[in-house]
């Protein structure tokens, strides 16, 4: 148990009461999802970093069941079992327990069990309004519960999105870049095979044939392909199709005619990603980026100096902030404003949060919804608190 | 009992064989002993040991807890099992015998795929035309997770399998495997290929020494012994 303790109990439940009724003036309806969640649907859509350190288990029926991680999936599930269609705003918040396998065994900062206190925002089509605000009510949370001394990091994956769009380069490779942003060192190689003039699959044994099919309809590589697989006694097993492994042929023959991704763009892309500044002086760095390569990344990053402009407006203070354009990268389902709560001296954050656009559509949603939200983690802030934080 | 050596071996299969053989050819040949059929039992010539008849997964546990000082097991289950390879146990001596490869293994009609990046974009093509992720099947859940995290491959979900992982991806209850292979007969009947740089592990049995085990002069004179022994 995170509290063994009846007074650290006693402290949790407080700074808990403190946090929702915070939460709950805010207009945000508390709500309390299931602990065990469908292992399927949740470990498909969260990423690598935490699905490996989550407790999955098969019970007594042979359902796979899983002990939820984390909050988000769960409350956005809840959204969807209330609001179907998805069709209509709202917005939660709620305390409770999360659970992740510690690879270094159980400790204070690290427990096994913790509860997290958080809130998400569903349906908001003002989605700066609503990254605003969730920052706000993230930052008033952890004043309200005594932390005095912390600082805020932002990232931003949608900019990161508009930069690999205003770039020229092939669709593909745009794609497998955006793929490849959550995993650092692949994506470093991969940007370093394209800037070479290297191409990504390199010239595997199936080369010779992607090459033949270079200028062939869909249709007549799928058969030159069958064709192929017959004679070499492959047959076909599984559930990739042949028009699945003849794309990707197609994708290869592609690679094999494309000029090399030009030097300066792969060179744009890493000083980009090298940002890391103070709000204004990286939003002011990244111009500059852009101006120098020609490109224009549009409302992506006047969204950013609108959102720092109010922040500061509404008293947070961000001289201390930084903005780092690499951060971000741990949870896949983030798409937009990322951004967390750090106190000296911890090596994990007090808390978090993000905006996720995409995750309702996965989980069933009939459309895209627009979504963002912010987890505290109760026993750290309560460990900084007490430190005097 | 406190100051006796503890050697654990696999009580069944080739491993239990081969390693009765091992101790035979070194002089060591392995004696059951008392009413507890085929549990215990000792070493020929060499006193202050016994011998413990357990499975192959059970003695890596049983090294981990220090309940055993020796133990003759397969690294693929060591490095399995343990979070802490260094710090629980020792490796004292290959024993040239439980050769197995641990191998990613794809469907052979996957030509498109030959290396571990190719999986990382076969998984992004295969999440937009299917909706969910690349499933592999194993019973090396840690193994998998660790060698694909260093290819930076993420898109996939593991589905538990503990027999006929072979047959699963053209049973299609998993599109990928990860699996021992000794010669790769098995493999090719099942039309799968082992990706060119899917080599996971070459693992074979080896005598450990566990850390946790209470070593004292006697039990580490008697380790000396054994190990001088099978040189």
């Amino acid at each position: 148990m995170a509290a063994e303790s009846a007074k650290e109990f006693e402290a949790l439940e407080a700074q808990a009461t403190t946090l929702l009724d915070l939460f709950r003036r805010a207009g945000y309806e508390q709500v309390a999802p299931s602990i065990i969640q469908p292992a399927d649907i949740f470990l498909d859509q969260i990423g690598e970093a935490i699905r490996s350190r989550t407790y999955v288990f098969t019970d007594l029926a042979g359902d796979e069941l899983c002990l939820r991680p984390d909050l988000t999936v769960p409350v956005s599930r809840l959204y969807l079992e209330r609001h179907p269609n998805a069709d209509q705003p709202a917005r939660y918040c709620y305390n409770g327990p999360a659970f992740r396998f510690r690879p270094q065994g159980d400790d204070q900062a690290h427990p096994r069990e913790f509860r997290q206190a958080g809130i998400e925002c569903f349906g908001e089509a003002d989605t700066e309004s609503a990254d605003v605000e969730i920052v706000l009510l993230a930052v008033e949370a952890v004043r309200r519960a005594g932390l005095k001394d912390f600082r805020l990091r932002f990232g931003d994956i949608a900019l990161f999105y508009a930069l690999l769009d205003a770039l020229a380069l092939p669709e593909r490779w745009r794609l497998k870049l955006r793929h490849h942003f959550w995993r650092p060192p692949v994506f470093h190689a991969l940007l370093a095979r394209l800037a070479k003039g290297e191409r990504p699959n390199g010239d595997g044994p199936a080369s010779a044939l992607a090459a033949s099919l270079t200028g062939l309809t869909t249709e007549r590589a799928e058969e030159l392909v069958g064709a192929y697989l017959d004679t070499e006694g492959l047959p076909l097993s599984g559930n990739r199709s042949l028009s699945e492994i003849t794309a990707r042929l197609l994708d290869h023959a592609a690679d094999l005619r494309a000029e090399p991704l030009p030097r300066e763009v792969a060179t744009v892309i890493d000083y980009y990603l090298a940002v890391s500044a103070s709000p204004k002086e990286a939003v002011e760095r990244i111009a500059m980026i852009a101006k120098g390569a020609g490109i224009d990344l549009g409302g992506a990053l006047s969204a950013n100096t609108r959102r720092f402009e109010r922040l500061a407006k509404s008293g947070v203070a961000l001289g201390q902030a930084v903005f780092a354009t690499e951060f971000g990268r741990s949870l896949e389902y983030y798409s937009g404003l990322v951004f967390q709560i750090e106190v000296a001296g911890l090596d994990e954050a007090i808390g978090g949060g993000g905006r996720y656009d995409g995750l309702l559509s996965y989980l069933g949603a009939p459309s895209a919804v627009p979504a963002i939200g912010s987890a505290i983690h109760t026993e750290r802030l309560l460990a900084a608190v007490g430190r005097g934080g | 009992m406190a100051s006796k050596l503890l050697i654990a071996v696999p009580s069944k299969g080739r491993l239990k064989d081969q390693t009765a053989a091992l101790f035979e050819r070194a002089g060591l040949a392995l004696r059951n002993t008392g009413h507890e059929r085929g549990y215990r039992g000792t070493l020929d010539g060499l006193g202050g040991v016994e011998v413990v008849y357990t499975s192959a997964a059970e003695i890596v546990h049983e090294l981990k807890s220090g309940r055993v000082h020796l133990g003759v097991t397969g690294e693929d289950l060591i490095r399995e099992t343990l979070a802490d390879v260094d710090g629980s146990v020792e490796f004292l001596k290959p024993l040239g015998f439980g050769s197995a490869d641990v191998v990613v293994a794809v469907p052979d009609c996957w030509i498109d795929v030959a290396r571990m990046a190719d999986l990382e974009d076969v998984a992004a093509q295969f999440a937009g035309v299917h909706g969910r992720r690349l499933r592999v099947a194993t019973k090396y859940m840690n193994l998998t997770r660790r060698f694909f995290a260093g290819h930076g491959v993420a898109g996939y979900r593991i589905v538990e399998s503990v027999g006929a992982t072979e047959a699963t991806p053209s049973a299609g209850t998993a599109e990928l495997i990860v699996d021992i292979t000794t010669t790769g007969t098995t493999l090719r009947a099942n039309h799968l290929k082992v990706l060119e740089d899917g080599l996971i592990l070459r693992s074979q049995a080896h005598l450990f020494a566990s850390r946790a085990a209470p070593w004292r002069a006697s039990t580490s004179k008697l380790r000396a012994a054994i190990l001088a022994k099978l040189s």
